[in-house]
């Protein structure tokens, strides 16, 4: 297992990589920007997908799946910020949570309701509610807290 | 973890769990919830290593948000 301080520069790699980008970085190019070979750009990428947080490698592969706020498969959960389309949220409330990697923006989440299809549309800034429609939006987790750990992707 | 247009559409959902009605959020619970340092620090620098501190006060703002329902308690 990699030390906690490449873990932490690995992790923001990655999460600046996707705020920039909208999409994961393959292990090479954590490797290259870091300067190491790739098979130690994998490992820290194995090493961190195994440290306990809430991301996940698709599986079989050395691919980042998913990695909070985002999610590198698209999802129902659309970000658009600054007129860009690039994200997609991990789940409905990370989806509110991707303000925070975009700190002074406006970052709006367009998404259909799963029961009707109808759209979902709310636009979040530094933690704070900036529009919604419809009004009386709500947020469903399926899984009680104790149960997230073990069904992170359907969480 | 998903968003409905409003709780009569959380109810009538195909994946919706019966006696899992504290699992539903307004929007500004919600809000609240993820605005905890576990989603405000992601850019720090030092996330993972932070991450074990970032536990307790996820879960106290679960509590204080839901009135300490056992659904959201955190695994023990």
């Amino acid at each position: 297992m990699a030390d906690t301080a490449a873990l932490d520069r690995t992790w923001d790699f990655i999460l600046r990589a996707m705020v920039a980008d909208g999409r994961a970085p393959h292990y090479t190019e954590i490797a290259r920007a870091f300067g190491i070979a790739p098979d130690a750009g994998r490992q820290l990428v194995r090493d961190l997908m195994s440290a306990g947080l809430p991301c996940w490698l698709h599986p079989d592969t050395d691919l980042i799946a998913s990695f909070p706020p985002f999610n590198n498969l698209p999802t129902q959960y659309q970000l658009v910020v600054d007129g860009a389309r690039k994200w997609y949220a991990q789940c409905g409330l990370e989806a509110l949570a991707a303000c925070w990697t975009f700190p002074g923006k406006s970052v709006r989440v367009e998404a259909p309701c799963l029961d009707c299809a109808e759209p979902i549309e709310i636009t979040v800034r530094d933690g704070r509610v900036e529009s919604a429609r419809p009004d009386g939006i709500r947020a469903y987790v399926a899984l009680p807290a104790r149960e997230w750990r073990a069904n992170l992707p359907h969480a | 973890m998903n968003l409905f247009r409003s709780e009569e559409h959380v109810r009538r959902w195909s994946g919706f769990s019966a006696g899992s009605d504290d699992g539903i959020l307004t929007l500004d619970q919600a809000m609240a919830v993820m605005s905890t340092p576990r989603h405000r620090d992601r850019l720090n620098g030092r996330y993972v290593s932070s991450f074990p501190s970032y536990g307790a006060p996820f879960f106290a703002r679960l509590r204080e948000v839901t009135g300490s329902s056992p659904y959201w308690a955190p695994p023990t």
